[in-house]
């Protein structure tokens, strides 16, 4: 019969009860509910699960704040802020400690004075394999103490070694974050972290890896060994390769390129 | 409805669902930490932040699609009609979680710096010319700050004071929210991860959304579509008295493109606007409760003479003029202002309830 073309009859497809928020709910949608609420939970976990398992290994690395840790050594302000410790044990005599501030910017740490001279530093040790960085309380005088040691002067003044010029391909990395302070800290996801962390101050890191799947971490200089300028900030997680020289200062492999010569791949 | 402004009208429904809301989440981001914060084969462990930040996000993201799914869903089927009632509080739930997100992304990753963590949000990623490399925060900050505008506004109180059709379009930004979080996923975490996963779970929950909402547009379009022809002036001739069950209605497409729900109840037809005044919920799928029209949205009532709510209530909606004529029911399809009565039309040969 009878109702015209376009006339939409919702009785026709739904004939049980309707539910009405401040009304109790029908027994019919009391058992929809009965069966798709659990279901539901039982969703969230399992979505949850499957997203979180699936995650990329954080990588190595380990940001140590449970304890404060004092590290003695030489204290060096160029290319970057770093203790240079006598390690009879370690391969060179010595282990190089980056030094890097709380929070990202390194302009905080003031010791310019204290340049060359042993030192007692107190702060949180960040380790990834052999690379140490001290992250230190720069807003108290107290991290940082004059002491009065002998150091060997191949520690004080480590040799400088070239070991010739290289092609690299790798990821210009904040040296703080991919020690461990944040595990991840490479991807696109940490690209402005990684940024704003250089922008501050703290030293970039090459991160190499060979076709093996061996990982090499270089500090990165300008090709005559100064800081990096501020140029290579764009370019920061992602990959990129260069031409440059690698240098071995004491145990530290540096990368000295131009920032200029870093090019995206 | 609007008769006065409480921060919220709680009955047992909404205790329920939020409690429903809150387990929800709390397993979503409990089990992510649990599972995330496992050792890797490689000896290796996560930072709980960063963790913390990804759970959030995931759990944000979630939530928003099932949000934009439980629209369709119940155009589909009307047990999902449960899930859209109270679906402001999980808008404003989502909204928290997005906060939480997004504050917790703010501080680990931009501030402590040498720029001010908002500087930093939009320079220290500075590839806008790259589509692989675009700062992919950006979107998910746009998403963030429609998604506060819409929660900010989520109250009764911002739908009545900006009127409907602002607080409906303001309200639809959700699409270009929704949009935004799916680009921020894949230029962000997906330009991170190796994982298949990622990328088949974010295509799915979008192809999924856009395909219920297809589903149910097409279902409406198509209803629409055979009044589109018509071309009759005057009155129109919708159906005899008894196509219509009895405390139900019929919505008749308008050639305009309104819509109208025409009633039966107690032996007369009334009609009035299919668009309820609270958020343009379809009444002719409702039901006539108490004698009153109720939406099977949110349980608004009104009456069917006149289209005014009950008191103490105080809405209005627009009603049509209806007639009878040879077992046929005519509809005017010129609207009338909202609340004006219009006389209902007596089905003949049915008792009429006073």
């Amino acid at each position: 019969m009878s109702a015209r073309k376009g006339v939409i009859d919702p009785a026709k497809t739904d004939t049980q009860d309707m539910f009405i928020g401040w009304a109790k709910a029908p027994v019919v949608d009391r058992r929809f509910l009965l069966g798709a609420l659990p279901l539901g939970l039982i969703g969230a976990g399992g979505a949850s699960w499957l997203v979180a398992s699936e995650l990329e290994d954080p990588g190595a690395g380990a940001w140590l704040t449970s304890a404060t840790h004092k590290v003695t050594g030489a204290l060096v302000n160029a290319p970057y802020p770093m203790l240079l410790v006598s390690d009879p044990a370690a391969p060179f005599g010595m282990r190089t400690v980056l030094i890097a501030a709380q929070g990202k910017c390194n302009s905080a740490l003031k010791f310019a004075d204290k340049e060359g001279l042993p030192v007692e530093a107190s702060g949180v040790l960040i380790e990834r394999k052999d690379r140490r960085m001290l992250e230190v309380p720069s807003f108290l005088d107290e991290w940082l103490t004059p002491v009065l040691i002998d150091m060997p002067g191949s520690v004080v003044m480590p040799d400088t070694v070239s070991l010739g010029p290289a092609h690299l391909a790798g990821t210009v990395m904040d040296s703080k974050c991919f020690f461990g302070v944040m595990r991840p800290g490479r991807g696109k996801t940490h690209k402005a972290c990684a940024s704003l962390c250089i922008r501050g101050g703290i030293p970039p890191s090459f991160w190499v890896r060979t076709k093996d799947g061996r990982e090499s971490v270089l500090l990165m200089t300008d090709a005559q060994g100064g800081p990096i300028p501020m140029d290579i900030l764009p370019l920061v997680a992602d990959p990129v390769e260069a031409q440059g020289e690698i240098v071995r200062v004491g145990d530290m492999l540096q990368f000295r390129a131009d920032a200029n010569a870093y090019i995206r791949i | 409805m609007g008769h006065q402004y409480k921060a919220i009208q709680w009955n047992g429904n909404k205790i329920v669902y939020d409690l429903y809301l809150f387990a929800f989440v709390a397993i979503f981001i409990g089990v992510f930490m649990f599972v995330g914060l496992q050792t890797h084969a490689s000896g290796h462990s996560a930072d709980p932040v960063v963790l913390a930040i990804r759970a959030l996000g995931t759990a944000a993201f979630s939530l928003l699609t099932i949000i934009l799914a439980i629209g369709p869903l119940a155009r589909m089927n009307k047990r999902f009609l449960t899930l859209l009632y109270n679906r402001r509080h999980l808008g404003v739930v989502t909204f928290l979680v997005a906060s939480a997100h997004f504050g917790l992304a703010l501080f680990w990753y931009h501030s402590s710096g040498p720029l001010n963590p908002f500087v930093s949000l939009f320079v220290s990623n500075p590839l806008y010319d790259s589509i692989p490399g675009f700062p992919f925060e950006t979107l998910g900050f746009a998403a963030f700050l429609i998604m506060m505008a819409m929660a900010v506004t989520s109250h009764d109180f911002w739908l009545n004071n900006l009127s409907a059709p602002v607080w409906k379009a303001l309200h639809m930004l959700v699409y270009p929210a929704y949009a935004l979080l799916v680009m921020h996923i894949v230029l962000g975490a997906l330009m991170t991860e190796k994982s298949m996963t990622y990328p088949i779970m974010t295509a799915a929950t979008f192809v999924g959304v856009s395909s219920l909402h297809l589903i149910a547009g097409l279902r409406e379009w198509g209803a629409d579509s055979g009044m589109k022809q018509l071309k009759e002036k005057g009155w129109v001739d919708v159906c005899a008295p008894d196509d219509i069950a009895e405390k139900r209605a019929v919505i008749t497409p308008l050639p305009k493109g309104d819509r109208v729900a025409i009633f039966r109840y107690d032996g007369k037809i009334s009609a009035v606007t299919n668009a309820c005044r609270h958020q343009n919920g379809p009444l002719g799928e409702g039901r006539v409760i108490d004698g009153c029209i109720t939406c099977p949205w949110h349980g608004w009532q009104y009456r069917p003479d006149d289209g005014i709510s009950p008191p103490p209530f105080t809405e209005k909606i627009s009603t049509y003029n209806v007639r009878i004529e040879e077992g046929r029911v005519l509809l005017d399809p010129k609207p009338n202002k909202p609340g004006t009565r219009v006389e209902p039309a007596l089905i003949p040969g049915a008792g009429v309830v006073s």
